[in-house]
Formats: C-alpha cells, structure tokens, sequence
C-alpha cells in the first residue's frame, strides 16, 4: 500500500479514490483475494471444520502450492510448464524404487533439474512452443513413470522415515507445510529483491527489450524452467513419502490445481506481471475449497468439475482476455474497428 | 537429387551455383523431411513391419489397427482445423469422444439412437461454442482452456453416469454397424475416409476453411481484412467437436460398449498424427489428408509396439517423443529457412 502511494505519477490524483485506483491498477491479485473471500465465507458457514481442522487445510495448501510457486517462475517469463504433472509421477516412483531414501531424494531432485533443462532447451534453443514442448514431455514422462514402476504402484522401502515425515516437526507444522512455506519465502524474496528474479519479469514483459537491454534472456529461460523442474520434483517426493508409495499416475490433478492457483493469483499467461503473493492466495482459496468439499462429502467427480470451472473462469476474465472482449463489444456497439489489444 | 525434385514449395529456387546451394541445400532438407518424411517414413515403417513382425501383416492384425485407428483418425482429422488455425490443439477431445459414446449406447439402451445421436450433437456444438467463445472472443490460451474444459466435461460424465460401463444390444443397429466388415475393412475405416474427404472438401473448397488458414498463418491481417475471426475460431472449434462426435459413435460401435474412461490417450495420438502428417503446430499451414496418412503412421507404429511386447508406457514415451521431434524439425526448418 505505502509503496503504492509513494509511487504516485503525479498526475494530481493524490487524493484517497486516486489511490486507490493506482493500487488497484498495479496489484493483480485481485480475482486470488475474491476468491478467498467467497470460499472462506462459504466455508465459515457451512463447514466451519476447514479452520478447525487446519492442519489439513494446510497440508493441501503446501501441496497445492508448491508446484504453483514453481510455475509462477515459468509463467512470469511467459512461458508455460505442462510437464508439472509428468515430472512428480517420475520423481515418486523414482524415490521409491531406491532403498536409502537420502540417495533416492537427491536423485529425483536431479532429475527434476535436468528435465527442466531439457524443456529449457526445446524452447529456446530449437524454438517449439513451450505448450507444445511441454506437452510432448507430459506425455513422454508419464510413458516412462510407467516403464519406471511397471504400471503398479511402488512401495516405499523405509516406511518409517515417511511416517516421521508425517509428524510435526516445529509446533504444530509438519515439515511438508514448513518446506512450502521455506519455498514461497525463498520464492518471493527471488522474484522481488534477487537481479536474477526480477529479471523475470523483464524476460516476461518484453523479451526483445530484454535482450537488448543485455539481460541472458536465454539463461533466464533455462533457470525458470529448472526451477519449476525442480520443484515439481520436490513436490512428488513430498506426496510419495505421505503416501508411503509412488503412484505412476499422479499428477492429473496437480496439474489442474496449480495452473488454476497461479492464474487465479493474476499470473498474467502472456508474462511479466504477477507476483508469488498472488499464487499463494490462489493456492489458499483452492486449498479451503477442495477441503471444505471433501469435508462436506462432495464427490470427486463433483469436485474437479468445480476447480475446471474456476480455472476456466480465470483464464477467460485475465486482463487481456477482459481487453479483448471489450474491444470487440465496441466494435459491435459503435461498429468501427478498434485498435486490437492483443496483438 | 530426388531430395529437390519432391520440394513443392516453388519459392526457393534451384540453386544454380554449387557454393550457394549447401545452405540451401540445409534448408531444402530439414523443410522437406518435415513436409514430405512422412510418406517415406510411413512407407519404411510399414515395409519394416511388414517383414521383421510377425503377425502384422496378416489379415485380422490390418483390421484391427483399422479399427483402431478409425476412432482416433476422425477425431485427428477434426482436430486438423484447430491445429491450422494456430490455437495449438483441443485437449477437451478425450472428454468430447466419450461423452458422445456414452449418450450413444446409454440413450438408445433406454430410449433410442436417434435421440441419443442428436443428444450427442448438442453436446458437440456446446463444446465447440465453449471452447471456441474462450479462445476467439476472449483471446484465452487453447492449451489451458480446454484442459479446464475437459476436467469440467469428463466430471460432469463420471458423475453423470457414475462410471459405469453401459454394455450396447447385441443385436442393434450399433452392433452391426461396427462388426460389419468388407474384406479386411471394417465399415469405421469407410466413415473416416468419407469423413476426410468431406473435411478436405471444406478445408480447400470453402470460405470457412481458407479463413482457417489464414487465420493461422496472420491473424491479424486476417482481421483487418474484416474478417469476423472470433467466429472463424469458433467455426474450427466446432468443427473438431463435430470429429469427436463421431469418432465416440465409431469408437463405441465397435465395442459395443460405452464407459467414460474410453477415449483416454486419444488427444496425443490425434495430435502426434496431424503433426507427424506435417501440419504445422505454427498454424496456417497442413491438409487434412496428410493428417490421415499421420494416423496411417501412429497407428502402425504402436501395433507394432503391441505386437513386439511394448507396454503402455513405452508407447506413450514413443508418441511423446514424436510430437516432441516432429515439432522439432519442423521449428528447425523454419529457423534456418529465416536465416
């Protein structure tokens, strides 16, 4: 808020409204706290247990969120990582079929890394899209988390130190909710206050003037994709040590959710605004909903026709989709041609 | 060289000076495996098979992977409109194909086809107004649009119809349409021919389909020249919903049976078959038949895979790592074609 109102344009519109409207002009996490609003309120009147029973509110929220922290990276470039869903399967099944666990972490964790650079490659250096790309690789991971596992669930060695994993480890957070937390600080204070970070938005916002203003634009691609890699991975060995087994067809909704928490959190797709606040208020709202469904019985089927809608509803009501329709209703209304926004 | 003489694009002209022509040369080769590799990887593929796999070349393996290819051609073929028009592809097929055969099989159990068949095409013009509306008017991203589209849609069917496999009468119309055969083609692979032609027709023939291409090719050329595009989006929508009607028809008669979960994997293999028929994920650029000898390809390819003892898995790594390739060469080609 102060930083808003200290940078003010100076275009007399120093009064309260006017600031308002500036910060309104500049957050886009508009929709994300929307949402939250509605679903907290439905949630406090008809399952008020979503808040009583936090823990697991929370322990969806890290699980949600994390792989959305990832690809708010990828997404702030203007790029897009459908691989997400693909890459935790692998990174399960993986860290399950190694005995010493540390060894099978440090693996899947690897992995995760290089799948992102081979993603990172496609797009930049051959030049596919990255939905394409991306698309391909969904489908060519889950192919091999299937050769990986045989097509039957992998059991975890040492189910002791996933049990652990369950417990809590500060007060009353278990150390998967600590591990998202640590991730959207980590994330945040990157994409804000680190050169690289904020160098995002530049590669996002316009990547000509980003290479010419002397920016890697190239390395800055690679690193987002290796991040949303990375934390991919870390996200499906998070959800094999809670079920104690990798299931090589994990993912399908991860997928769904996160992209529907960062746009929902006003990750522009086109690249270059938004912010990992966003994403995390997207991932909440979410988080209180799936829960607050579960809790009142909804059928899964029910459930994911809920989240596809919110994610549809998002991706339609983004700035520029927004600009779009209003362009071509003024067209249709005043019927001359308006400068196309899109394009 | 034979490389040359199979080049269409009349554009680049022959070079005349050997030292010019090695990057022409470049250019001409990556341009033209990604234009015309089909035919001879196609062709290779099949020669391959026909000799070293036992048991493809037979008679009941060739009317199975018609079988199975009728299916996922019609729906790739639909699909084709979509892809030209630079909207990348429509995921929602997987949701679309089993909607319509489960209205099929169900609605005829208890009512009749008819019913079940126009049911089924209501369900297609939503899908393609939905997703059309939110790509062309609202300018959304295709990828993730129908991705949302398809959980909403496959919900809504689970939930629908609790999951349950509806099993067709074995002596109906549905049943002898798909178990009728003429030599080793089933009546499905004479509906995906029609169909092709049709949609070839309208892709060459037509005002709408020379709007897709030009769409996809600069969209915003085309709408200055006046063109409405959003319903040009829409159009191409539609049309592809139209292929997943039929394709679900095609596809639950041959079973006989209809269950939500059927149609999974058809929109990778419909998208690996327009992109390895050349049809350019760029958009403005590809042919409906092309996309049919694509099938021709992927469908062998994974009987082959079948009958060679590769599971799922492997399949779907091969089928990813086509796209993934075929994109590739295609993306490469146009790199050193600008430079």
């Amino acid at each position: 808020m102060t930083q808003t109102a200290t940078l003010d344009l100076g275009n007399g519109e120093s009064d309260l409204i006017g600031r308002i409207k500036t910060t309104f002009a500049r957050r886009t996490e508009g929709r994300a706290v929307v949402l939250l609003i509605i679903v907290s309120i439905w949630a406090l009147i008809w399952e008020s247990t979503v808040f009583t029973a936090y823990e697991v509110t929370l322990g969806r929220l890290a699980l949600i969120g994390l792989t959305a922290v990832g690809l708010t990276a990828v997404i702030l470039m203007g790029e897009l990582d459908l691989s997400i869903a693909s890459i935790l399967a692998v990174s399960g099944v993986v860290m399950a079929s190694f005995d010493n666990v540390f060894l099978g972490i440090a693996v899947s964790l690897t992995i995760g890394l290089v799948i992102g650079a081979v993603n990172a490659f496609f797009v930049v250096v051959v030049g596919i899209n990255s939905f394409i790309a991306t698309l391909g690789m969904l489908f060519f991971l889950r192919g091999m988390a299937f050769v990986i596992s045989d097509e039957e669930p992998v059991v975890m060695a040492n189910k002791d130190f996933a049990l652990d994993f369950g417990k809590p480890l500060i007060g009353e957070f278990t150390p998967r909710v600590l591990i998202f937390v640590l991730a959207f600080i980590a994330m945040h204070v990157f994409l804000t206050r680190v050169r690289v970070g904020r160098e995002f938005y530049a590669v996002g916002g316009n990547r000509e003037a980003a290479r010419d203003a002397g920016i890697p634009v190239r390395r800055r691609v690679f690193t987002g994709f290796m991040i949303s890699g990375f934390v991919a991975a870390a996200a499906g060995i998070i959800v094999t040590l809670q079920l104690t087994a990798a299931d090589p067809t994990a993912g399908g909704n991860a997928l769904l959710t996160s992209f529907a928490a960062a746009i929902v959190g006003g990750i522009l797709l086109n690249g270059g605004r938004g912010s990992v606040l966003g994403t995390l208020l997207g991932a909440a709202s979410l988080a209180i909903l799936q829960v607050g469904m579960t809790f009142n019985g909804v059928e899964s089927d029910v459930q994911n026709i809920i989240i596809g809608l919110v994610l549809f509803f998002a991706v339609i009501t983004d700035p520029n989709s927004i600009r779009a329709v209003l362009g071509s209703a003024r067209t249709f209304f005043r019927g001359r041609s308006a400068p196309d926004p899109a394009d | 060289m034979t490389v040359e003489s199979t080049v269409e694009v009349g554009e680049t002209p022959e070079p005349a000076d050997p030292e010019v022509g090695v990057e022409q040369q470049d250019f001409n080769a990556l341009e033209w495996v990604s234009q015309q590799g089909v035919f001879v990887f196609t062709a290779l593929l099949l020669i391959f098979a026909g000799i070293f796999i036992d048991g493809f070349a037979s008679v009941d393996n060739i009317t199975d992977v018609f079988n199975r290819a009728a299916p996922i051609g019609i729906v790739a073929v639909g699909m084709t409109f979509v892809v030209i028009s630079a909207n990348y592809l429509d995921l929602s097929v997987v949701a679309q194909v089993a909607t319509s055969a489960v209205l099929l099989i169900a609605v005829s159990n208890s009512y009749n086809m008819l019913l079940g068949m126009a049911l089924g095409l209501l369900v297609a013009i939503v899908y393609g107004i939905v997703n059309g509306v939110a790509v062309g008017v609202f300018r959304a991203n295709a990828v993730i649009v129908t991705l949302s589209t398809t959980f909403v849609g496959l919900g809504l069917l689970r939930w629908a119809s609790g999951g349950s496999i509806y099993f067709g009468d074995p002596d109906g119309v549905i049943a002898t349409f798909g178990s009728t055969e003429i030599g080793p083609f089933p009546l499905a692979m004479l509906v995906l021919i029609l169909v092709t032609l049709a949609m070839h027709f309208v892709l060459t023939n037509t005002t709408f389909g020379f709007l897709v291409k030009s769409f996809g090719s600069n969209r915003h050329a085309t709408r200055l020249a006046g063109v409405n595009t959003p319903l040009v989006v829409i159009g191409a929508f539609t049309v592809c919903a139209f292929g997943a009607m039929l394709g679900g028809w095609v596809l639950a008669a041959f079973s006989n049976t209809a269950v939500s979960s059927m149609s999974a994997g058809f929109d990778f293999e419909a998208l690996a078959a327009i992109i390895v028929g050349g049809t350019s994920v760029f958009g403005g650029k590809g042919s409906v038949l092309r996309t049919l000898l694509g099938v021709v390809f992927v469908s062998a390819l994974t009987n082959i895979m079948v009958l060679s003892g590769y599971g799922f898995g492997y399949q779907q790594m091969a089928i990813g790592a086509l796209i993934v390739l075929a994109v590739s060469v295609d993306a490469l080609a146009r790199k050193v074609g600008r430079s």
